[in-house]
């Protein structure tokens, strides 16, 4: 008897079944994956046209590796923050008795996660600038003064603002795996003798770590892609990658197309490694929900 | 326990806390854009309307509010177009695909709003193809940018109703693809598709950086008004940050009403598929 | 002294009573199964004992030492969830060693006890997995061993087989009352299904609505059941309405006299003559013959057969009893004898026959 295969590409005209999504493949090809690759191409390619490693030689220098490391521990710091902040927070809400204030405390994360950019940075401005409410507030009642050392139009002023979408992007992200700690665990747990420092080190955290991981990660991509945030608070002053990428992209002259492939393309190096990392910790953090 | 009750107060000052860091910005500037002056005194020194009635007499307002809502629908309408049927026919008949479609929709993730910018200049900016600097270059951008808001909310409606099952029986009442699409899929994954849509305008809507670098000065979007007006008149800019946050979490809202919505009426018969449903909203990103 | 005694134990949540005055004195090695309805308050009661609900009044005493008011990390009793509750970052092995590593056992030692245990509950091979990779009765072997890991003085096992399907669950839970009686471990057990209770329990604890209704052995739970809802709640019985007529001589009748049954004296405990009663016969216990063929039992009654179903090794005959329904169960071989719509004779001994009042509140006599 002839064994039937059960592989669908055995299929006579399988390929037709692509044709409906072609349209799709096409687009992403056009709009996404080729204008990458013309980047790709570009970082290697010097002003006569030759094959040059120099604009990632640049990278290494001056502005471009300032950008970076700023990129990098700004991203870093504030994805530290909200990750810390977000889990004590998202826990906090779990542990709230009503479920219409746990849903409109959550409701409230998933508008203020979207909050960025231009309006986000001026209410800061109106809050810490240097006539700010809270800055006045604090001269008034603490007799605080925290211009000049301080100001929204820092890095500290970019750490406050980042962390005010990144903590509850990580609140909706930890809300879930929070929720997904059963309780038997925890009293499991202490009938065995373990208290509830115990608990949490050797059996909350670890099956909490998928979910953090990927708030690590997500959050990381998430301020190191960020440009209008810090444009509208620092212009062009506090060399990010962004915003360098920026400058050398506004005028209608390309000041050095080159190097600005070549940052283009290490960002998105970072931020895919980053993404990808990221998935693979969704992935891994499905597995406890059996 | 009784380490938790010395702390009783601990979550109430840490919830507490954070609503004060999320609400004070946003009240502030609310209050701002209806103060006649607030840069010396903890509270405002009057209540107006003016900077409303400025914002509005401004003719370039209405050109950048029609702007950015031209924008933002174009953007939903085009992403509905591309991705759903795309997405359900997928679903329904090249599982294989199924993984390049997950990679190709949480790509744009990894890719920056200036990066998408610089890529699409370099590549289309120059002659012949001078396409790179028009409203249509940038809804596709768009549409590339919120393609997993748009993609994960249908995906997760299609794999909640049971969409094979349901082309079938069409198909065996004689329903022609068309038909099936529109009487019988459509309706069903609506939940999904009204959720994305109002994300995609609701972040398009707010969207500065894409638009600054790809059509900058010819098509004007009421974000870029917006940075104009922080660095020239404040109490304008509150106005029309007021006008945007307005916008955005009335849309959050929405959305998590037609969340809810949906999942009541998608509810279908049949065994129970528990474990799907959780390994979703498991996998589901923000 | 008993080893452990649970006294006036009351708890209410929300205006609702969850326990109610539930007293019990559990002897060292003993086997109590918490039987009743969902709702009726055992497994409350069995949390109580864990240490993860707070009585409102009453206490625990193990050992002769109060530990009411110890938290349960501090105890020393292991407990058997209904969904298993495994640790799911870590492998069965690790499960099972978690409360030694709590303890700070040596290693050495804690390595032969979990592979001793493991082998206990038959999963020797099966240290290295998860708990998403192995069944629900195999998930259940390795949370029995891990709670008696740490030796416990009392073993808590809060509805551990009802996720489980038919098969598994029988073999399990006299894998349980095996493992059990080996080690000599008092143990609780919760359990809403009866025939889990009688089979494995030294003693079995009736409850309903909160309330305590009998604590007897399995015999006295069966066939001296000592409250209405026990008399229904285990096993099948017949129930029907009469008077109780003469005291002394220890007879009943029906409401109109049609019939008359000889009780035996204990079964009156304190029911006045004349008052209405309901009288109790298990199917099992009514013997069915052809009219007068049958002089060797105290009690006969004649009724009509009505219908025979064969349920395996039992049929079942249903008979219009003067338009009460009663319910003989027969050996299927002979169900032969009997023909439909016939009237047949129904014998039974004194002892069979159980009464009570039609009060209210039908309580043990005191």
């Amino acid at each position: 008897m002839k064994f039937f295969s059960r592989k669908p590409t055995r299929k006579k005209n399988w390929w037709m079944d692509w044709i409906p999504i072609l349209p799709f493949l096409i687009f992403c090809l056009a709009i996404m994956i080729l204008p990458l690759f013309y980047m790709l191409k570009g970082s290697f390619t010097g002003s006569e046209g030759q094959f040059t490693l120099d604009h990632y030689a640049k990278m290494g220098a001056s502005i471009y590796a300032t950008s970076f490391k700023n990129s990098i521990l700004l991203s870093g710091v504030t994805a530290i923050l909200g990750v810390l902040l977000g889990t004590v927070v998202g826990y906090f809400i779990c542990q709230l008795k009503s479920k219409r204030a746990q849903e409109l405390v959550i409701a409230l994360c998933d508008v203020t996660s979207n909050f960025s950019g231009a309006p986000l940075a001026f209410a800061f401005i109106v809050v810490l600038g240097s006539n700010g409410v809270l800055t006045l507030a604090l001269q008034k009642y603490l007799s605080m003064d925290i211009y000049p050392e301080f100001s929204i139009y820092s890095f500290s002023g970019l750490i406050l603002s980042y962390t005010y979408f990144q903590l509850p992007l990580m609140i909706l992200l930890i809300i879930p795996a929070i929720a997904g700690l059963k309780n038997e665990w925890k009293e499991a747990s202490l009938g065995l003798g373990a208290n509830t420092i115990q608990y949490w080190r050797f059996i909350a955290l670890p099956v909490l770590s998928p979910a953090i991981t990927a708030g690590l990660l997500l959050l990381f991509a998430n301020a190191f892609g960020a440009y209008a945030t810090a444009y509208t608070l620092t212009e062009w002053n506090y060399p990010l990658v962004t915003l360098q990428l920026g400058f050398l992209l506004t005028g209608e002259v390309f000041r050095d197309p080159g190097a600005g492939d070549a940052m283009g393309i290490l960002t998105l190096i970072l931020m895919g490694i980053s993404i990808m990392f990221y998935q693979l910790s969704v992935k891994r953090g499905s597995k406890w929900q059996q | 326990m009784a380490t938790i009750r010395k702390k009783k107060s601990l979550p109430g000052l840490l919830i507490g806390g954070f609503l004060f860091y999320m609400l004070l910005p946003i009240v502030a500037t609310y209050i701002f854009s209806i103060a006649t002056r607030w840069d010396r005194s903890i509270l405002p020194e009057g209540l107006t309307l003016e900077w409303y009635k400025v914002a509005f007499a401004d003719r370039w307002f209405l050109i950048v509010f029609k702007n950015s809502l031209v924008l933002s629908f174009s953007t939903v309408i085009a992403s509905i177009v591309i991705i759903v049927p795309t997405a359900y026919w997928v679903h329904l008949r090249v599982p294989k695909a199924r993984a390049l479609l997950d990679l190709l929709s949480i790509l744009p993730f990894a890719i920056p709003g200036v990066v998408l910018s610089l890529g699409l200049i370099r590549l289309y900016a120059k002659p012949p193809l001078m396409l790179a600097r028009t409203p249509t270059m940038l809804v596709a951008a768009y549409v590339i940018f919120t393609m997993p808001f748009m993609y994960r909310p249908v995906v997760n409606s299609l794999k909640a109703v049971n969409i094979k099952v349901l082309t079938e029986a069409a198909q065996s009442l004689g329903s022609s693809w068309l038909r099936t699409m529109g009487q019988v899929i459509l309706p069903n994954i609506m939940p999904g598709i009204i959720s994305g849509g109002l994300l995609v305008f609701a972040t398009i809507f707010g969207e500065f950086t894409i638009a600054t670098f790809l059509v900058g000065a010819r098509y004007k979007t009421f974000p870029m008004q917006l940075v104009y007006y922080t660095r020239r008149d404040g109490r304008i800019a509150s106005a029309y940050s007021v006008i945007s946050f307005t916008i955005a979490w009335v849309s959050s809202l929405i959305i998590l009403w037609v969340a809810a919505w949906g999942a009541k009426r998608t509810t279908s018969g049949g065994p129970k598929k528990e474990k799907e449903l959780k390994i979703n909203s498991a996998g589901d990103q923000s | 002294m008993s080893y452990l005694v649970l006294t006036h134990l009351n708890k209410t949540y929300d205006g609702t009573t969850a326990v109610n005055d539930f007293s019990l004195q559990v002897e060292k090695g003993e086997f109590i199964s918490l039987l009743g309805p969902s709702g009726c308050g055992k497994t409350t009661t069995l949390r109580m004992v864990a240490g993860f609900e707070t009585p409102d009044s009453g206490s625990i005493h193990l050992d002769g030492e109060e530990i009411t008011s110890i938290p349960p990390n501090h105890r020393g009793m292991g407990m058997v969830f209904q969904s298993y509750a495994l640790f799911p970052n870590m492998t069965a092995w690790n499960n099972v060693a978690f409360g030694l590593r709590v303890a700070k056992i040596p290693t050495a030692k804690i390595n032969n006890r979990v592979n001793e245990l493991l082998d206990l509950v038959d999963l020797s091979d099966d240290g290295h997995k998860y708990a998403r990779e192995m069944s629900g009765g195999q998930q259940q072997r390795v949370a029995l061993a891990r709670a008696l890991a740490i030796e416990p003085r009392v073993l808590l096992l809060d509805e551990p087989l009802s996720a489980l399907d038919a098969v598994v669950r029988v073999s399990l839970r006299h894998e349980i009352r095996r493992i059990q009686s080996a080690l000599g471990i008092t143990t609780i057990y919760v359990t809403h299904d009866q025939e889990e209770a009688l089979s494995i329990s030294d003693r079995v604890v009736v409850m309903r609505q909160a309330v305590i209704e009998q604590i007897g052995t399995p015999e006295e739970i069966y066939i001296q059941p000592q409250t209405r809802f026990v008399a229904t709640f285990v096993g099948t019985i017949n129930q029907f309405s009469g008077i109780m007529k003469d005291k002394q001589k220890g007879l009943v009748t029906g409401i109109n006299g049609d019939w008359e049954l000889s009780i035996a004296q204990i079964s009156q405990g304190k029911i006045p003559e004349g008052a209405p009663i309901t009288v109790f016969v298990r199917p099992e216990e009514i013997h069915v013959s052809k009219i007068d063929k049958s002089a060797d039992y105290a009690n006969s009654l004649q009724a009509v057969l009505k219908t025979i179903t064969l349920l395996g090794p039992v049929t079942r005959l249903n008979l219009d009893f003067y338009g009460q329904s009663i319910i003989a169960d027969i050996k299927t071989v002979d169900r032969h004898r009997f023909i439909l719509n016939k009237p047949v004779e129904l014998s039974f001994s004194r002892e069979a026959c159980r009464i009570m009042s039609d009060d209210d509140f039908p309580h043990d006599d005191d």
